[in-house]
């Protein structure tokens, strides 16, 4: 692919608010140019080119798909790389963090779980539009990062109200 | 063949020509072959005008028997006939006591991990069996269709795991095959399915087979399908049904649970006649030996209602993992024989709130799609419009880290090809080398986990603990399989592989086999390689025929084009002989002739294209 940015692969501007029906269907239009299957009866340099640009294709689209995912990559873009690993100064965040983690340990069952999942929709509904109301703006800097790890810590939340799912269904 | 070059890729050099290609479903209990023939994909027959070809395979002094026989003589030869070898491909031989199943085999350890199975023959690899099955497949496509195959796609389970998928490509190299991709048998079927029905949306395909369980939810979109999720079970499926009922005659019978090959084969025939009998009946009476007795077909549904539950979670958690809520799925597609049991469907029924569909026979419908799939990638132009097929991984990929856990990598159900880094650092002063631990597994703790692969990367240069910077990249490519390459960042010191799973065939056991495939097949190979010189010759001569047609008035003169003709000529009365190396001499000659003409034809289209026409204007 090459390209350096992911919106303008997809024809977009940047931006955290973004159309998903539309960023899908440009993506299977550009998937049917770049997928490995047009290539099978080519040389197997074009192949393994088609392999990497299909693969560049596919982090391109999951990156822009997920909100954190597509809130680090804006402030990357925009000059702000954000470190994984970094100690949170979020005190506020932090305590809720631990109470929604302890209020998941005691789901009992799958009901229980459904309504938590709607508690925490609605909690991500929230950051994404306080993310989407100060990323671009140099003087808010600061609080956008500080959003997208609260975004970050509750999509892994999410994942194990998914494996607690799991669990619970056995 | 100089003259082929001027083709977009993707694209079939001879557009009145169709390349041969062929889907097939390589099952547990039966396995198909189909293709394209007049627009239509369908089952190939054999010359009895059988379309299922049974997946066993019977050693015998000096022969191979494969099909319908060799399953009939199952009881009477346990010992040399190879069984739902399916369950056995890419597996150690603990996992294979691990199926809770007698097996009636005598198995004898190889150079690798792999269960070989001891016959007349010698031991034989679940590999080797299996490519004698695909053998026969394309023995039967090759006389059907006429010539030889471009390649062909194979099935594979879509929950079939690195080492399965690798063992499934190695036993269609084995046969000869040239494999254009693996495909998940339920993405097949959707294939199939949507292009039948036209239709869009979310689907579930429900794949119950011999020996293994599938469930994929796709989004179907203007030919584009996408599979969400898909989630499973590789030792699930109507052999369970059979062993269920086997067991319930043991207890019922007052057998002894210990019993010979022979029995053990003979009483898993009468218990899959009897699940086969009960789809109509409500009550079958069953015999073995002098025992008789009745089976009623609520008695067997309380047998196989756990497996009919582990099936149900599966449909579960690939919906939860779709991000799609049960009730969007607009259609429940029944794949595999087993979904032939009424329970099963009713059950499958009752989940997604909605009647299954069964339009096309299930036991079909994946070799159907798996052909349209091959068409498509041999080159051949589709009618309506190209296909995509975007697949997943159906289970997650990660490294070994400290305390003996697994570190995700690229989660399940990614959307592939896919390539991914993760940087590690080393954990010791001065420390050299590093262990990458490859796994595929849910589980946190790698004993849970399947092991894939184990490479060392050395040379490290020597630096204090966690200075290192190690980046590790997993490729996923179009068929599922994984290669992983370990960089350390500062030096560049670089190990990589192609993951041969612990459980697959060593590069050794696959050279001799290769090998031994060819001198069984002396007489053969000229015959083969006869039709080879003759499709090449049969491709060059239409190839000429057709760049004279568009461009030999403009490019040659009257001198040249005489030449060529005349070495047409030539290499047109060879091919009505049998005369495979002189066909092959003419073959090149009329190549060399028709170099310059190429050479031209080449040029002339890179002028025309700089000066900003494309390759079709010129074309026509």
């Amino acid at each position: 692919m090459g390209t350096p940015c992911h919106f303008a692969l997809f024809d977009l501007q940047p931006g955290f608010r973004l159309d998903l029906d539309k960023l899908a269907v440009r993506y299977r239009e550009l998937a049917r140019e770049v997928h490995p299957d047009r290539f099978a009866d080519t040389s197997e340099r074009e192949q393994r080119i088609a392999l990497e640009n299909s693969a560049a294709l596919n982090d391109a689209y999951q990156t822009l798909r997920s909100a954190p995912r597509r809130a680090r990559y804006l402030l990357a873009i925009s000059g702000h790389e954000v470190p994984q690993e970094v100690t949170v100064h979020d005190p506020d965040f932090l305590l809720q963090q631990m109470e929604l983690r302890e209020e998941l340990e005691e789901l009992a069952d799958l009901d229980a779980v459904g309504v938590f999942k709607k508690r925490l929709k609605a909690a991500q509904d929230t950051l994404n539009d306080d993310f989407a109301a100060c990323w671009n703006d140099p003087a808010q800097r600061e609080q956008a990062e500080r959003l997208m790890r609260r975004m970050q810590f509750l999509d892994k939340l999410a994942q194990e109200v998914r494996q607690l799912e799991e669990r619970l269904d056995d | 063949m100089a003259l082929l070059q001027i083709a977009e890729p993707g694209q079939s050099p001879q557009p009145h020509q169709r390349r041969l290609a062929v889907g097939i479903d390589l099952g547990t209990t039966n396995s198909l072959v189909a293709a394209l023939r007049s627009g239509r994909s369908e089952p190939l027959p054999d010359v009895q005008g059988n379309v299922i070809l049974p997946s066993a395979v019977r050693y015998l002094e000096g022969a191979i028997d494969v099909g319908q026989a060799a399953r009939e003589a199952a009881p009477s030869d346990p010992l040399n006939t190879i069984l739902s070898v399916k369950r056995l491909m890419g597996r150690g031989l603990a996992d294979v006591k691990q199926l809770g199943e007698q097996l009636p085999y005598r198995f004898v350890g190889g150079e690798s991990h792999m269960p070989f199975i001891d016959t007349v023959q010698g031991p034989k690899s679940p590999v080797e069996v299996s490519a004698d099955i695909l053998k026969v497949l394309r023995q039967r496509a090759e006389e059907t269709l006429g010539g030889d195959l471009v390649g062909a796609v194979i099935t594979v389970p879509a929950y079939f795991d690195d080492a399965q998928r690798q063992a499934t490509k190695d036993a269609a190299k084995l046969a000869g095959l040239n494999v254009l991709r693996l495909l998940n048998e339920p993405t097949a079927a959707a294939v199939a399915y949507g292009l039948d029905q036209n239709a869009e949306g979310l689907v579930a395909i429900f794949d119950l087979g011999g020996g293994t369980f599938d469930i994929s939810i796709l989004r179907l979109t203007a030919g584009v399908f996408e599979v969400l999720a898909t989630g499973g079970d590789t030792a699930l499926g109507g052999d369970d049904f059979d062993h269920a009922i086997a067991g319930w005659i043991i207890e019922q019978a007052g057998l002894s649970a210990d019993l010979d090959p022979a029995t053990q084969r003979l009483l898993l025939q009468t218990a899959c006649a009897a699940k086969e009998a009960l789809t109509d009946a409500d009550v079958v009476s069953v015999r073995h030996g002098a025992w008789q007795g009745e089976l009623s077909r609520s008695a067997f549904e309380a047998m196989i209602e756990p497996m009919i539950a582990r099936s149900l979670k599966a449909c579960r958690r690939a919906v939860r993992d779709s991000g799609v809520e049960m009730e969007e799925v607009a259609a429940v597609v029944m794949v595999g024989g087993s979904t032939r049991v009424p329970r099963v469907r009713e059950a499958v029924g009752t989940l997604f709130g909605r009647t299954p569909l069964t339009s096309i026979d299930p036991d079909q419908v994946v070799a159907i799609g798996a052909a349209i799939q091959a068409d498509t990638l041999a080159g051949n132009r589709r009618e309506g419009g190209e296909l995509l097929l975007l697949d997943v991984i159906p289970l997650s990929l990660g490294l070994e880290t400290m305390g003996g856990l697994m570190e995700k990598v690229i989660p399940r159900n990614t959307t592939i090809p896919v390539a991914r880094a993760q940087e590690f650092t080393t954990y010791k002063d001065g420390q050299s080398a590093m262990m990458i631990h490859v796994l595929q597994g849910e589980r946190e703790l790698i004993s849970d986990c399947r092991s894939l692969a184990r490479f060392e990367l050395r040379g490290i240069p020597a630096m204090v603990a966690g200075a290192a910077k190690i980046r590790v990249t997993f490729q996923v490519d179009a068929d599922g399989l994984l290669s992983v390459a370990a960089r350390e960042l500062g030096s560049g010191v670089e190990s990589s592989i192609q993951v041969k799973p612990s459980y697959g065939l060593t590069d050794g056991e696959i050279a001799r086999m290769l090998k031994d495939s060819f001198e069984h097949a002396g007489t053969d190979k000229q015959a083969r390689q006869l039709r080879e010189h003759q499709v090449d010759g049969e491709r060059l001569l239409e190839a000429v025929q057709g760049a004279l047609d568009a461009d030999g008035e403009r490019l040659l003169s009257a001198e040249e084009r005489e030449a060529i003709a005349f070495q047409m000529q030539q290499l047109r009365d060879l091919l009505a002989g049998t005369d495979g190396p002189a066909i092959e001499q003419q073959t090149k000659r009329l190549s060399q002739v028709t170099d310059a003409f190429a050479a031209r034809r080449l040029d002339s289209t890179v002028k025309a294209a700089l000066a900003g026409r494309n390759l079709n204007e010129i074309e026509e």
